[in-house]
């Protein structure tokens, strides 16, 4: 009896085996045809699949864009692009938006994608959502349904912000006969569609034959998901997976040095890694002393040591991807000499609260060490992320200096709150955002130049960096999404040579 | 000479010796400057002034052994001094008064914070009061009184039945003055033993909290998060790990022998056994009673 199962037991290893071995597509093999699935290794696995139910970014990141679609989305460089909707115009007053659909698209239970689930899924928002975010389209007045493939939006007031909470998640298109089981079976009209979902393991990912689009050049994506990063990276190194989506220690990455068998991509994020400063109590209540720390820090020392060189230096809150980004790294250079002059041969004793990540501390040590060299001393103090930092600097604001690595997109108006944590007050900045708001899309653009050199020249905060995109693949996978600036991990284009 | 030199306590206290020279040494010299960062020397190799080479900051390795050493024996002075304080006295009071409800109360006490993980406790604290150097001493020294205790109390209950101290009673002398001048001078080679032991612990034991984050605040160098900044160039930089690991493994070893040594070296009993032994030897084969006294200590 057995031995029997055992040799049940060994038929099955054999089986799987030999699923194995054609799935991992031998170098040397025949036929280059036939594409196979690619496994992505991520850290944090979703609650459940209704990201409009749940927070959380793992949802997102695995379904929007994959699975569900919304009438736009964001491109790799930060331009809102058209996908469900093939063009739109908007009103002379802007407060209308008339979107032409896309003809001859269907969800993935058969239904197809007209006029009417647009209406559906934006009143839907209004009405089931359970997400604070949800306050972005409050802004939507009515939505009507003109014929079978155009709708057409009307807003309270004009909105710079409503196409680009359009691209996230609060614009994904439901079925209006999709919804009844949103945690566990999503339905959508993307290029993948839900195949199975072993909790704590995995999530696959399988192409959708009927997609409007460019079909997926692999037949489905894996997504793997791991307890920790050191785990996720050996899972690469010993064949597991094929992508890690985002590695957390950029000194690991020599371990995937050779260009034999891995790649890595490098891009950018929304993360501006911030040196906060407390600009409602002294020292840094004087600009000069703000400019001074600015001017004692080298960033570039900074990034190459506490982050292994990888990231961007930016001189203040806009990230590239953003259409209003200008290179301000030049604003304050490093210079100790000056540094010292605005001091003014005072010493200072600051406190530096910081969350207790990995990033903050190496930078933190940094800080410490290059303004030693000017006069301030800064004594670390890491506090346990999130409850004690969200408390303590966060809600009190009780710190003189922080690190932390801002990541919201779009986030530059989180200076124009006075009580922020940040306690900075200029109410030239919040006049700027305002009008940036009420503007055309130039005058937008412009309006929020003015505002982030002012940031800059206020010094309201030092920019330590701009944290990096770092992913890593086996050689010969393609198509990998490399900026992170989207709530989605896009597996649109992903194949293996 | 109370007994004679042993491998234990020459090897043990040799390592011991290194880390205090070391870390005395770091008061007045190091090679540089260990929290200064320098782009670049990032990663540099070892040998021209940087005898172990210096770390993903520049900063120098050695340098910060050095001073590690220094935060290290703080963290173990410091935390074994309280568990010391506190526990001994406890559990001599346990120990005279064997039966008594406050013995009962201390030993079960004792077996609560016994019963809480030495590290679970440090964590929490350093949640509530801000991680640091302060708070990894008193969670560490406070989950170590229980050893104390128990070992203090053990001991005085041994010594409370010898006739020196019934003569004592007997003649009138106060629980107190009995305390002072005879129990505690008989299990203090028992308490000096313990405190060896307890120290290797409370070595480990920083270095687990300065690796969780929990432990000495950076940029003070420490041998625990000299070896989680080295965990992500495991594979590229070894060397990195392996001071820290290795200096770690040799003051919890060095501590650890010199309190096996000293065990051998004071504990009366032992010596007995050996003068036996060595007169045995003198007229040949081992006696009854050094038999017997091994069996005793089992």
């Amino acid at each position: 009896m057995r031995r029997i199962g055992t040799m049940i037991a060994a038929g099955g290893l054999l089986l799987a085996t030999a699923c194995g071995g054609g799935g991992g597509g031998q170098p040397g093999g025949n036929t280059a045809s036939k594409q196979e699935s690619l496994s992505v290794g991520f850290v944090a696995e979703p609650a459940n699949l209704d990201f409009t139910a749940t927070e959380g970014a793992a949802i997102p990141q695995a379904l929007l864009v994959n699975v569900y679609e919304g009438l736009v989305k964001l491109d790799q460089d930060g331009k809102i692009v058209p996908l469900l909707a093939e063009k739109w115009e908007i009103s002379p007053d802007r407060k209308s938006y008339t979107f032409t659909l896309r003809k001859g698209v269907t969800f993935t239970s058969g239904a197809p994608f007209t006029a009417d689930d647009v209406v559906f899924s934006f009143d839907r928002v209004k009405s089931d959502w359970k997400l604070k975010i949800k306050a972005q389209l409050d802004v939507v007045d009515k939505v009507e349904k003109k014929d079978d493939t155009t709708a057409v939006v009307t807003l309270k007031q004009p909105s710079n912000g409503f196409l680009y909470a359009l691209a996230t998640r609060l614009g994904a298109m439901f079925s209006r006969t999709g919804v009844a089981d949103l945690a566990n079976k999503p339905v959508g009209t993307g290029p993948y569609q839900l195949g199975s979902w072993k909790r704590g393991d995995s999530i696959q990912l399988t192409a959708n034959g009927e997609y409007w689009g460019t079909k997926p050049a692999i037949p489905g994506v894996t997504l793997k998901y791991f307890k920790d990063a050191t785990a996720m990276n050996n899972a690469l190194l010993t064949g597991g997976i094929d992508v890690i989506s985002s590695v957390q220690a950029p000194e690991s990455l020599q371990q995937f040095a050779d260009p034999n068998r891995f790649q890595t991509v490098e891009g950018t994020t929304n993360g501006e890694v911030v040196l906060s400063l407390n600009n409602g109590r002294p020292p840094f209540n004087d600009k000069k002393v703000r400019q001074a720390v600015r001017h004692a820090i080298d960033h570039k020392a900074l990034l190459d040591t506490a982050w292994a060189g990888r990231g961007q230096l930016i001189g203040t809150m806009v990230p590239p991807t953003d259409p209003w980004y200008e290179d301000r790294t030049g604003d304050h250079p490093h210079d100790v000499t000056k540094a010292k002059e605005l001091l003014g041969g005072k010493t200072y004793n600051v406190k530096m609260r910081i969350p207790n990540l990995p990033y903050a501390v190496a930078a933190a040590q940094v800080v410490k060490s290059q303004l030693a060299q000017v006069g301030i001393t800064a004594d670390i103090e890491p506090l346990e992320f999130p409850a004690r930092w969200l408390d303590v600097v966060f809600k009190q604001g009780d710190y003189d200096l922080s690190i932390i690595n801002h990541v919201e997109p779009r986030d530059m108006g989180i200076f124009a709150d006075k009580s922020y944590y940040f306690r900075y007050d200029n109410p030239a900045f919040g006049k700027l955002l305002a009008e940036a708001d009420k503007g055309t899309e130039q005058e937008q653009t412009d309006k929020l130049k003015q505002a982030a050199k002012l940031l800059s020249d206020d010094a309201a905060a030092d920019w330590l960096f701009l944290f990096p995109n770092l992913i890593v693949a086996k050689k010969g996978v393609t198509g990998l999404p490399k900026n992170a600036i989207a709530e989605s991990f896009d597996f649109t284009g992903l194949a293996k040579q | 000479m109370r007994g004679r030199m042993n491998a234990g306590l020459i090897v043990g206290g040799t390592l011991v010796a290194l880390v205090v020279i070391a870390a005395l040494v770091s008061f007045v010299w190091t090679p540089h400057d260990p929290t200064l960062v320098d782009a670049a020397r990032k990663l540099r190799e070892p040998g021209g002034g940087y005898l172990l080479g210096a770390d993903k900051f520049g900063r120098d390795t050695f340098s910060q052994l050095m001073v590690g050493a220094r935060t290290t024996l703080y963290v173990g002075i410091v935390a074994v001094g309280i568990a010391a304080l506190i526990g001994a006295p406890l559990g001599m009071i346990a120990g005279m008064t064997p039966h008594g409800w406050l013995s009962e109360l201390v030993m079960r006490v004792n077996d609560l914070v016994f019963a809480f993980p030495a590290l679970l406790l440090a964590v929490m604290l350093g949640a509530v009061y801000g991680a640091g150097t302060l708070t990894a001493m008193i969670a560490i020294g406070v989950a170590t009184v229980p050893a104390f205790a128990r070992v203090a109390r053990a001991a005085t209950m041994q010594v409370m039945v010898t006739d020196y101290i019934l003569a004592a009673r007997a003649a009138g002398r106060g629980r107190m003055a009995i305390a002072g001048r005879h129990v505690l001078p008989n299990i203090a080679s028992m308490l000096i033993v313990q405190a060896s032991v307890s120290f290797a612990i409370a070595i480990l034991a920083e270095a687990a909290l300065s690796f969780l984050g929990f432990g000495t605040r950076p940029p003070t160098p420490s041998w625990g998060r000299m070896l989680q900044e080295s965990q992500e160039l495991l594979f590229s930089t070894p060397r990195l790990a392996l001071w820290p690991g290795l200096a770690i493994a040799l003051a919890v070893l060095g501590f650890n022998l010199l309190g096996d040594g000293l065990r051998d070296y004071l504990d009366p009993k032992l010596r007995r056994i050996r003068e036996r032994t060595r007169r045995s030897e003198r007229s040949g084969g081992p006696t009854k009673e050094g038999l017997r006294g091994v069996s005793e200590e089992r």
